[in-house]
């Protein structure tokens, strides 16, 4: 049997480690409620902390709430438990304070590579410091020790920001006691340059694992805020701004977007509007008040989805915008089904089947290359109306993205007029801020008389905005 | 604190033998939520492409328990006279309509129309009473007085407002009837959601359930199911049938093959007294395994490729 206490100790401490892994779980966007983390203890120490495969299993069924979140979810549990692992082990070794003698046997490599003649050993002044000794004798369970005390006593825990690091490692160095090495160094750095060496040799292996277990801190503990930040910033960027290095980070923020826009709006699109009397229903129901109908019932008639025409200008000036727009615009398909799109530079052409046939990304390599050009606004109004304007009906929505600059060529507003009139509703968004409109060659002041609504859209947070409400209006 | 009410799912181990005993072939994660479904007395929401086996795991649990099962079959305008309960108006009316008579010697005497109402409220809300509820699937589970196993098969396709009703059912295993106050369950049942995830569900209904995501499943698997489920069919066949569907489902389709359309297959082989998986007999049967026209064009077109992955 075991010690009752020693076994409620060690339950607090791993349901204290299931709660860091639940704030890691929120920083990677899997949204764990106090109600979860309660079910999900509970289930731990139903299930106990020695199986690791047990134990994922049994949080997935508590913590993931979907498919998606599994995914998420099953890498974040391999991740967290593999960057734990170190830090508990050496962590389980200050709780018990007595620390397993590792086996190192005599030959430490500094002892290889002292003289061997019996010179005076410049380093011996510092034997007798535990820090020096350890480090010498490259003592791991030691060394863990006072590094996991020092990271106790600094509480690296609470670091925040990506930019403390410096800050944290300077702490935990004074509190391990750096300070005499480096006072050592400084003497010697004159009198005897090979002591000189060996001892920052050592300073500079400490610094290494201090390191190391501030960016582990900063893993576990921080790296979700960090995450939030770079992903605000991100969304107010301006979309011709996002460089490559970011694509990754900003694509799963746009799905993430999309996702959420398509969940509330996928549920109200379910919600039915009166239509005619169902009669057998209502005669039914008022079977319960002597056939007395105080109660009519409905048939439903299921709200019709709006459909979407986009119309983009892929010329070099706003061609990442266009890009942006369709990838959003197809990241929403659930809800936005029948998106037809349309691209144009000079010439204009439907590029719907690129977009159904193959992935967004490539699809829109090819839209660029097929159609990019210098901009007519004219020609472009002209081939769509050729092209598709007949089907325009009043459940179809246009959106046009570009900057209404038209290289002083005739736009053809009065196409855009018999869109306007034709549609239930034209939105211009232009990537150029309102100030910048109608400077130069612009034409955007003459061209918003001509749509419902005409607006700067320049960044994710816009965008998102735009298509919101144009999912949330009622026919 | 483990159950009491379901003895046989206390132990992961144990949970698998006995649910292949019943002839489910099921993966730890599995026996692992059922056990926690069990022990925390919480719904379980599965979640998985059709025919995987879902609603089959909560008709399994039911025999392993050896509980009545409760099945509610959702759909899109479901209510809660549907799955709750409903007042048989009928036998109310006729109720009515027999004890006018004896109203009236109950009325006899009175004066004026306060003391006939006193004297018709000394008999209580008779008519409202546990004699005229007509029970639905979720009241009947709440009723049973040594638990049970309710199954609320495919969620998704039921209204959102639906999900709402549920959610009294699902946290605190009860049922509000307003005319009769609330009944609560004699002994908790163990309950199964199935979805095929068309849509997503309500966070609320999420937060209430744990969460049992079923996939297609390994090569290995799928063999000892269709072994469990087909015992005729000889072992190398069922290996070449389990591999060949396995490719197909890596194929383009629009509704790939799941556990039950291998299982169908499997026994129309033994029908057809099949030794070997060779080219003619795919083409003449594989309309068992695929139930569209294209996904069968598309396969006919991969076929010389699939076949070889079934030899080793």
């Amino acid at each position: 049997m075991r010690n009752p206490k020693e076994s409620i100790n060690q339950q607090s401490a791993s349901s204290d480690q299931l709660l860091a892994f639940m704030q890691y779980l929120r920083g990677k966007k899997i949204p764990v409620s106090p109600a979860d983390t309660l079910d999900a203890i509970e289930a731990a120490e139903l299930l106990g902390y020695s199986d690791r495969a047990l134990l994922k299993n049994g949080l997935a069924a508590t913590l993931a709430k979907s498919s998606h979140e599994l995914k998420t979810f099953e890498s974040a549990f391999d991740e967290y438990f593999k960057l734990a692992a170190n830090t508990s082990a050496a962590k389980a070794l200050v709780n018990n304070e007595e620390p397993q003698a590792t086996p190192n046997p005599g030959v430490s490599p500094s002892q290889e590579n002292m003289p061997p003649e019996n010179a005076p050993d410049p380093l011996e002044g510092l034997r007798g410091n535990a820090l020096f000794d350890s480090l010498e004798s490259q003592d791991e369970s030691a060394l863990s020790v006072a590094i996991e005390t020092a990271a106790a006593e600094v509480r690296v825990e609470d670091i925040s920001l990506f930019t403390q690091r410096g800050q944290y490692v300077r702490k935990m160095l004074d509190a391990l006691g750096d300070e005499a090495l480096r006072a050592a160094a400084i003497e010697f750095e004159q009198s005897d340059p090979a002591a000189f060496e060996a001892v920052q040799a050592l300073r500079e292996q400490l610094r290494e694992r201090v390191r190391d277990r501030v960016e582990r801190a900063y893993l576990i503990h921080a790296s979700a805020q960090t995450e939030d930040l770079l992903d605000e910033s991100l969304s107010k960027l301006k979309l011709g701004n996002i460089d490559h290095s970011q694509m990754a980070r900003f694509k799963r923020l746009m799905e993430r977007m999309a996702r959420k826009l398509a969940a509330r709006h996928g549920r109200r699109r379910r919600r039915y509007r009166r239509g005619k009397l169902h009669v057998g229903e209502t005669v039914r129901k008022s079977v319960a008040t002597d056939g007395i109908p105080f109660h009519p019932r409905w048939r439903k008639i299921e709200r019709k989805r709006p459909q979407i025409m986009a119309i983009c200008d892929v010329s070099g000036s706003v061609a990442a915008y266009a890009k942006f727009l369709l990838m959003f615009i197809y990241a929403l398909q659930d809800v936005l089904p029948r998106t037809r799109s349309f691209a144009f530079s000079a010439a204009l052409g439907e590029v719907s089947d690129l977009f159904d046939t193959l992935p967004v990304e490539e699809a829109i390599e090819r839209v660029n290359l097929k159609y990019g050009g210098a901009t007519d606004y004219g020609r472009a109004l002209n081939d769509f109306s050729e092209l598709a304007l007949a089907e325009v009906n009043h459940a179809t929505t246009l959106i046009i993205l570009g900057d209404a600059r038209n290289n002083q060529a005739d736009p053809r507003l009065d196409l855009l007029a018999e869109m306007k009139a034709r549609a239930k509703q034209v939105i211009w968004l232009n990537p150029e801020s309102t100030r910048m409109w109608g400077t130069g060659d612009s034409e955007m002041l003459k061209v918003r008389q001509h749509c419902h609504v005409a607006k700067e859209c320049n960044n994710l947070n816009q965008l998102a905005r735009i298509i919101d409400q144009l999912l949330s209006e009622r026919r | 604190m483990p159950n009491t009410d379901y003895p046989s799912l206390g132990e992961i181990n144990a949970i698998q033998t006995a649910f292949e005993g019943a002839g489910y072939i099921c993966t730890t994660r599995i026996a692992t939520v059922v056990k926690l479904a069990a022990a925390l007395e919480k719904p379980v929401l599965i979640e998985g492409p059709p025919g995987v086996g879902k609603t089959e795991l909560a008709k399994t649990c039911a025999t392993v328990v050896n509980r009545p099962l409760v099945r509610l079959q959702c759909y899109e305008g479901l209510d809660e006279s549907k799955a709750l309960y409903e007042w048989k108006y009928g036998k109310q009316l006729l109720y009515t309509q027999l004890l006018k008579e004896q109203l009236g010697e109950i009325l006899e005497g009175a004066k004026g129309l306060s003391e006939s109402m006193n004297r018709l409220h000394q008999f209580g809300d008779v008519f409202y009473s546990e004699a005229f509820l007509e029970p639905r699937p979720l009241l009947k589970a709440m009723e049973s007085d040594s638990g049970g196993v309710l199954l609320i098969d495919e969620i998704d396709k039921a209204d959102f407002e639906f999900e709402s009703l549920l959610l009294e059912v699902l946290s605190d295993f009860q049922v509000s009837i307003p005319e009769l106050g609330t009944i609560s369950a004699q002994s908790k049942p163990l309950v199964f959601l199935t979805s095929n995830d068309t849509r997503d569900l309500s966070d609320a209904l999420k937060r209430r359930c744990l969460h049992l995501h079923i996939p297609f499943p390994s090569v290995e698997l799928e063999a000892r199911i269709v072994a469990s489920r087909v015992p005729d069919l000889s072992q190398s066949l069922t290996d070449q049938l389990v591999r060949f569907v396995h490719a197909i489902r890596s194929l383009d389709l629009k509704k790939a093959p799941a556990i039950s359309e291998t299982i169908d297959w499997a026994k129309s082989l033994v029908l057809l007294h099949a030794k070997d998986l060779d080219g003619s007999l795919v083409l003449d049967t594989l309309n068992v395994l695929l139930k569209y026209e294209e996904d069968i064009k598309i396969a006919e077109g991969q076929l010389p490729k699939l076949m070889a992955t079934t030899t080793v």
